[in-house]
């Protein structure tokens, strides 16, 4: 499954660098440290705060996902995150072991549904992934699920990406 | 890590009105001190509730859930909810959500309980 920009889509890894590979254990919880460690990764970046926020929420609802859906919690089950640039582009691919194949488009959340019974109340966290990030891709086989989540760095494409900590806007 | 990081307070800013006071991480785990908020604050007689994020460090899509099931009690006892105090991003979340069709936002607790009357 794609959504967004098909650019993000057309040359795989060649050219990407490695910012940061990590992997947790799927707890209940462990989403809060991938923001954390994720966040950590990007400060090279100097991405604004408002971007920054987006890319926090989209990564720690990928990762519940992760731990809740693809590893059904088995806490021996790692989730794996990888953080990469390329260009002026960033990209935070989160891996599971699950198990299903491919991952079908979920039901769109609609509030008004949920007020009145036609849908659960929760059902919220693909959707705000979708809206966090500038593009996604979902990649699914026997063994893994990946979700690749993308963002723009707008400008940064020919800056040195050196020596910017703590100046966020 | 501490799965349950929140600090919940409900209090009688006046007569019918409550402010919950919410501090901390809202996530599945929250569901028992919000809900039982909630209680305390209906048990006051309060018909309007104002949601003070104003201490909100993180709240994810399940926290979300959890103001959609208070949503339905609050609507199913007529009573209004109102919210304060949230950040730039998480304004966002709720404008993305529709959630601030539901429950009016306002900066700060004091424009927000002029609007309910209080």
């Amino acid at each position: 499954m794609d959504t967004g920009d098909p650019s993000t889509q057309q040359d795989g890894q060649k050219g990407w660098q490695t910012l940061a590979v990590f992997s947790l254990p799927s707890l209940a919880g462990n989403e809060r440290q991938a923001m954390v460690l994720v966040e950590q990764a990007v400060d090279p970046l100097c991405l604004p705060v408002e971007k920054l926020d987006r890319l926090k929420t989209a990564v720690a609802e990928a990762t519940m996902n992760a731990i809740e859906h693809g590893n059904r919690h088995q806490a021996d089950l790692p989730v794996t995150i990888c953080v990469l640039t390329e260009g002026n582009r960033m990209s935070v691919e989160i891996t599971d072991y699950g198990t299903c194949g491919p991952i079908p488009a979920p039901e769109t959340p609609d509030v008004e549904a949920k007020l009145d019974g036609r849908q659960t109340s929760r059902g919220w966290g693909f959707f705000l992934i979708e809206k966090m990030v500038d593009a996604l891709e979902i990649h699914g086989d026997e063994a893994h699920h990946t979700i690749k989540l993308y963002l723009y760095l707008e400008g940064r494409a020919d800056q040195d990406l050196a020596d910017c900590s703590g100046s966020h806007e | 890590m501490n799965k349950v990081n929140l600090h919940i307070a409900p209090r009688l800013a006046a007569p019918g009105v409550a402010v919950i006071e919410i501090a901390g991480e809202v996530n599945s785990f929250a569901e028992n001190a919000l809900m039982d908020a909630y209680m305390v604050a209906s048990g006051q007689g309060a018909r309007s509730i104002v949601l003070d994020f104003s201490g909100l460090k993180y709240m994810n899509s399940s926290g979300i859930g959890l103001l959609v099931t208070l949503l339905i009690r609050a609507s199913r006892q007529n009573q209004r909810l109102l919210a304060c105090g949230l950040s730039d991003h998480y304004r966002q979340i709720f404008e993305l959500t529709r959630l601030n069709e539901a429950i009016t936002l306002y900066s700060t607790e004091a424009e927000a309980l002029q609007a309910a009357g209080a």
